[in-house]
C-alpha cells in the first residue's frame, strides 16, 4: 500500500513537473518574445511619428503664401523673418533647405552638434545626384516626398513637399526640404518617449544583411523581426529601409527578460507548492490510508491467521464501522459463524453416525453371533423334554412282571433299549449343543474385545466456549405445560473457554440438564430454577475450570450419593432414560475432567460439577 | 444352495449369510434326519402304551437355503417360472458382499405378489416404513429380530401360510 502511494505521488509529482516545465514555462517565453516585438513596433512606430510629423511641418511650409513669394523673389523679408538660427532648433530639424522652381538652391542649412554646416556636408543633395533630382523635382502640385536616407553624417528623416500657394494652388515655385538626423539625441528623445531601450546601426558595405530582413520602414512584419536570447536581454533587429527600399539601418531594441524571469519564479514557486503540497497529500493520505484501511485489513489479516492457527471458528471481529471494510468484517463473521456451525453439526453428526455405526455393526454381529446359542439351547430343552415322556419305568415294570407276554415282552425290551439310544442321542445332542454355545459365546466375546479396542481410543480435544456450549446443551430441557424451568446462567460464563471432546461435554451437559429438569418434575412443583456457574480452579498443578449446575429439584440422599455413579443406577423410580451419569463420568475422564455430586437431601435441590481443563 | 421335497408341504426359501444359523434354520423346519431308533421308539410308544403321536399334526416343510441375496432372487424366479412358487421367503437383511436381503425382497415381491417375505435380522438400517414402502403389501410382510427361536418362527410360518 505505501509502495502505491509513493508511486502515485511520485506520477503526480513528475506530471506537474513536466506540465509546468514545457507548458507554463514556454508560455511565459513566448508572451516575453511577443513583448520583445512589441517594444521594436513601438519603436518603428515611433520613428515613423518623427517622420510623419516631419512631413506635416514641411508641408506646412510648402503650402504658404510667403514662402512662394520668397521662392519667386516677391519676398525677399521671409528669409530675415524665418530663416534664421532659432527656426530650425524651434523645429527640431537639422536640415533645411529651399530650392526654386529651377532646383536651384535659394536657401539651405545644415545644423549638427552646434554646429552650422552647408548642404554639401550631407553629400546627398548635391546637384545632379540621384538623390537630389528624386527630392527636388515635384510635377504635381499635391506630391511630396518621406522618407530615410543615408547621409554624410548618419541616417537622416527627410521630407520633401512643392512650394506652393497657400490654398494648395500653383504653379509650383519650387522646393521646401526638411530633415531630422537619426543621431544619438534623438535615441535619447525616442527612448524616453518610448521607453524601449532602442539602438540602431547604419549599414555600410561591410553590413551583412539577411535577405528576409529587408521590408519598409513603416511595415514590420513578425517575420522581420529577429529574436536573439541571452541570459538577461531579448535583442529584438528590424530593418529600416531608405527612399530607394534599400536597407540603410538596422533597428535593435533590448528587452529585459522580466516576464521569464517572473515566470521561471513563478513556475518554481508552483513547483516548490506542489511539493509541499503533495508531501501533505502523502502524509495525510497514508496516515488516512493506514488509519480507514490498512490497519482494519491488517486486523482482519492477523483475525484469519488466529483462526488458522487456534482452529477456533468461534472468534468474531464485531466490527461496528459501516463503510466497506465495516462490511466485509461483517460478511466475514457470518461466514465464520456459519462454518463454525456447520462444522459443530459436522462433528456431532459423525460423532453420533459413528457412534450408530458401531452400535448397529455390534448388535448385528452379537444377535447373529447369539442366533445359534439360543436355538442350540431350544433344541436341547425340546429334548430333554421329550426324554422326560419315555415310559421306560412303566416298560420295565411290565418286563418284571411274569404274566407278560412274550411278544410284548421282546417289543418291550426293544422300547426299553430304544428309550436309552434316544437318551444317549439326546446326550450327544446336548454335548454339540452346549459345544456350539460355547463357540457362540465366544464368538460374543470376541466382539466385546474388538469393541474395548475402539473404547481405548481417546477423542479429539478441542477449545471452544463454556457459555455457548451450555446454551445448546440447554435445548434438550423439554418444553413443558406442567413444569416452568427458568435457566439462570452467569454472564460471566462466556469468559470461560474449556478443553474437551466437543460432543462428549455437549452429551454430558445436556444428560446433566435433562436430570435437573426431571428431579425438578418430580417435586410436583410448576416451576423451578437451573443456575449454572464456574470458576476458576487449579488441582495438582493443574487450571481447571469448575462449572456448578444446581438445581432446585428432589435432592438426594447419602446413599443416592454412593450409587450415583454406578452403571446402570437410577433414582427414577427404577426407570433408566439418557446416559445416565456413569457414561458422564467415563467420558469426563477421558477428557482429563471430571464430575462430582452433591445435595443437602431429599427435597434440597443437587449440585452437579463438571470439571474441565481450561483451555 | 439345497432343497427338500415333500408332499403338501410349505415351500420355503430362506437367505442367510451365517452358515450356522442356516443349520439352525434347517432344524427347526424339520430337515434333521429322524433316527431308526427313534421312529421304533414312536412306533412302539404308540403301540404298547396307546399314545398319539404330534409328528402328524406337526407341518412339513420344503426348505430351500442359500447364503445370497442374488441367489434368493434367481431361486424365487426359477420356482415362480416352474410353477411351483416358494410360499414363504425368509431373508436376512445384511449379507455382504452382495445386495442386502431388502433390495433382494424387493425384487422377489415384484415376481411374486403373494408370497409370504420375512425379515430376520440382526440390525436394519432400514426403517420398518420404508421396508413397507419397497416390499409391500404389509400384511404380506414380517419382521423379526435376531435372537430368535427358529422353533417359534417355524410355527408362525405355518400360521402364516394357513391365514393366507
Amino acid at each position: 500500500m505505501t509502495i502505491t502511494l509513493l508511486v502515485v505521488v511520485t506520477a503526480l509529482a513528475l506530471l506537474s513537473f513536466v506540465t509546468l516545465q514545457k507548458v507554463v514555462a514556454p508560455a511565459f517565453d513566448k508572451l516575453e518574445l511577443d513583448h520583445a516585438r512589441t517594444d521594436l513596433v513601438r519603436a518603428q512606430r515611433a520613428i515613423q511619428n518623427d517622420l510623419d510629423n516631419l512631413s506635416a511641418i514641411t508641408g506646412d511650409w510648402g503650402l504658404w503664401d510667403d514662402a512662394y513669394d520668397y521662392v519667386t523673389g516677391e519676398y525677399p523679408y521671409f528669409e530675415e523673418s524665418n530663416l534664421v538660427r532659432p527656426t530650425l532648433s524651434n523645429l527640431d530639424l537639422n536640415l533645411l533647405a529651399v530650392y526654386d522652381a529651377d532646383a536651384s538652391i535659394v536657401w539651405g542649412r545644415v545644423e549638427h552638434a552646434d554646429a552650422i554646416l552647408g548642404i554639401e556636408s550631407l553629400q546627398v543633395l548635391d546637384p545632379g545626384t540621384e538623390t537630389a533630382e528624386y527630392l527636388i523635382t515635384h510635377t504635381e502640385l499635391d506630391a511630396h516626398t518621406d522618407g530615410l536616407i543615408g547621409t554624410a553624417l548618419g541616417p537622416m528623416l527627410i521630407s520633401s513637399w512643392p512650394v506652393t500657394r497657400s490654398d494648395g494652388t500653383g504653379p509650383i515655385a519650387g522646393t521646401m526640404i526638411m530633415g531630422q538626423l537619426l543621431d544619438q539625441d534623438r535615441r535619447d528623445s525616442l527612448r524616453q518617449r518610448t521607453e524601449v531601450q532602442l539602438s540602431w546601426q547604419t549599414i555600410d558595405t561591410d553590413t551583412i544583411v539577411e535577405p528576409y530582413f529587408a521590408v519598409s520602414l513603416n511595415m514590420p512584419g513578425s517575420s522581420s523581426i529577429r529574436h536573439e536570447t541571452t541570459t538577461n536581454t531579448i535583442n529584438s533587429t528590424g530593418l529600416l529601409v531608405d527612399l530607394f527600399n534599400e536597407p540603410l539601418v538596422i533597428l535593435q531594441v533590448a528587452s529585459a527578460r522580466n516576464i521569464s524571469a517572473l515566470g521561471k519564479s513563478t513556475v518554481n514557486g508552483a513547483l516548490l507548492f506542489l511539493a509541499v503540497a503533495g508531501v501533505i497529500v502523502a502524509v495525510v493520505a497514508g496516515f488516512l490510508l493506514r488509519r480507514l484501511i490498512v490497519l482494519p485489513l491488517e486486523g482482519l489479516a492477523n483475525h484469519i491467521t488466529g483462526i488458522r492457527k487456534s482452529g477456533d471458528l468461534s472468534q468474531r471481529l464485531n466490527e461496528s464501522r459501516n463503510d466497506e471494510i465495516g462490511s466485509l468484517a461483517r460478511q466475514f463473521d457470518k461466514l465464520t459463524m456459519e462454518v463454525h456451525d456447520a462444522r459443530m453439526q459436522l462433528l456431532d453428526q459423525s460423532f453420533k453416525a459413528g457412534k450408530a455405526d458401531a452400535a448397529a455393526e455390534v448388535m448385528h454381529n452379537i444377535r447373529n453371533a447369539m442366533t445359534p446359542l439360543v436355538n442350540g439351547l431350544d433344541r436341547l430343552a425340546k429334548n430333554f423334554t421329550a426324554t422326560t415322556t419315555l415310559r421306560v419305568v412303566q416298560a420295565t415294570d411290565e418286563l418284571g412282571d411274569p404274566d407278560c407276554a412274550e411278544d410284548r415282552r421282546e417289543k418291550l425290551v426293544t422300547y426299553v433299549q430304544s428309550a436309552f439310544a434316544h437318551v444317549q442321542a439326546t446326550n450327544e445332542d446336548a454335548v454339540e449343543n452346549l459345544a456350539i454355545a460355547t463357540k457362540q459365546a465366544h464368538q460374543v466375546e470376541a466382539i466385546l474385545a474388538d469393541q474395548a479396542k475402539h473404547a481405548r481410543v481417546k477423542p479429539i480435544l478441542e477449545d471452544f466456549d463454556l457459555g455457548k456450549l451450555i446454551e445448546e446443551a440447554a435445548l434438550v430441557i423439554p418444553k413443558s405445560d406442567d413444569t416452568n424451568i427458568d435457566l439462570l446462567m452467569e454472564p460471566e460464563l462466556n469468559n470461560f473457554r474449556v478443553r474437551g471432546h466437543r460432543v462428549g461435554v455437549l452429551q454430558v451437559l445436556g444428560n446433566v440438564m435433562l436430570n435437573a429438569f426431571e428431579s425438578i418434575e418430580r417435586t410436583d412443583e410448576t416451576c423451578g430454577n437451573i443456575a449454572v456457574s464456574a470458576t476458576n480452579e487449579t488441582i495438582e498443578d493443574k487450571q481447571l475450570i469448575r462449572l456448578t449446575i444446581k438445581d432446585n429439584g428432589c435432592g438426594f440422599d447419602d446413599a443416592v450419593r454412593k450409587e450415583i455413579f454406578r452403571r446402570g443406577f437410577s433414582s427414577k423410580d427404577g426407570h433408566m432414560s439418557g446416559l445416565g451419569l456413569h457414561w458422564c463420568a467415563n467420558a469426563l475422564a477421558t477428557m482429563d475432567g471430571g464430575i462430582q455430586a452433591e445435595s443437602s437431601g431429599p427435597g434440597l435441590g443437587a449440585e452437579i460439577h463438571v470439571l474441565l481443563p481450561a483451555a | 444352495m439345497d432343497t427338500q421335497c415333500g408332499d403338501a408341504s410349505i415351500r420355503v426359501l430362506i437367505a442367510d449369510d451365517d452358515e450356522h444359523i442356516l443349520e439352525c434354520y434347517r432344524e427347526a423346519f424339520g430337515e434333521s434326519e429322524a433316527t431308526d431308533y427313534l421312529q421304533t421308539l414312536n412306533a412302539l410308544d404308540e403301540e404298547l402304551f396307546d399314545t398319539v403321536s404330534d409328528s402328524e399334526s406337526a407341518p412339513a416343510f420344503e426348505v430351500v437355503a442359500c447364503s445370497q441375496g442374488n441367489d434368493a432372487i434367481d431361486l424365487a424366479e426359477k420356482a415362480t417360472n416352474d410353477g411351483n412358487p416358494f410360499d414363504v421367503v425368509i431373508l436376512d437383511v445384511r449379507m455382504p458382499p452382495g445386495i442386502d436381503g431388502v433390495e433382494a425382497g424387493s425384487q422377489i415381491r415384484k415376481m411374486d405378489p403373494d408370497v409370504e417375505i420375512v425379515f430376520v435380522t440382526g440390525f436394519s438400517d432400514v426403517p420398518r416404513d420404508e421396508l413397507e414402502r419397497r416390499v409391500p403389501p404389509p400384511m404380506k410382510l414380517h419382521y423379526f429380530n435376531k435372537p430368535i427361536s427358529f422353533m417359534q418362527l417355524a410355527e408362525d410360518v405355518a400360521g402364516m401360510v394357513r391365514a393366507g
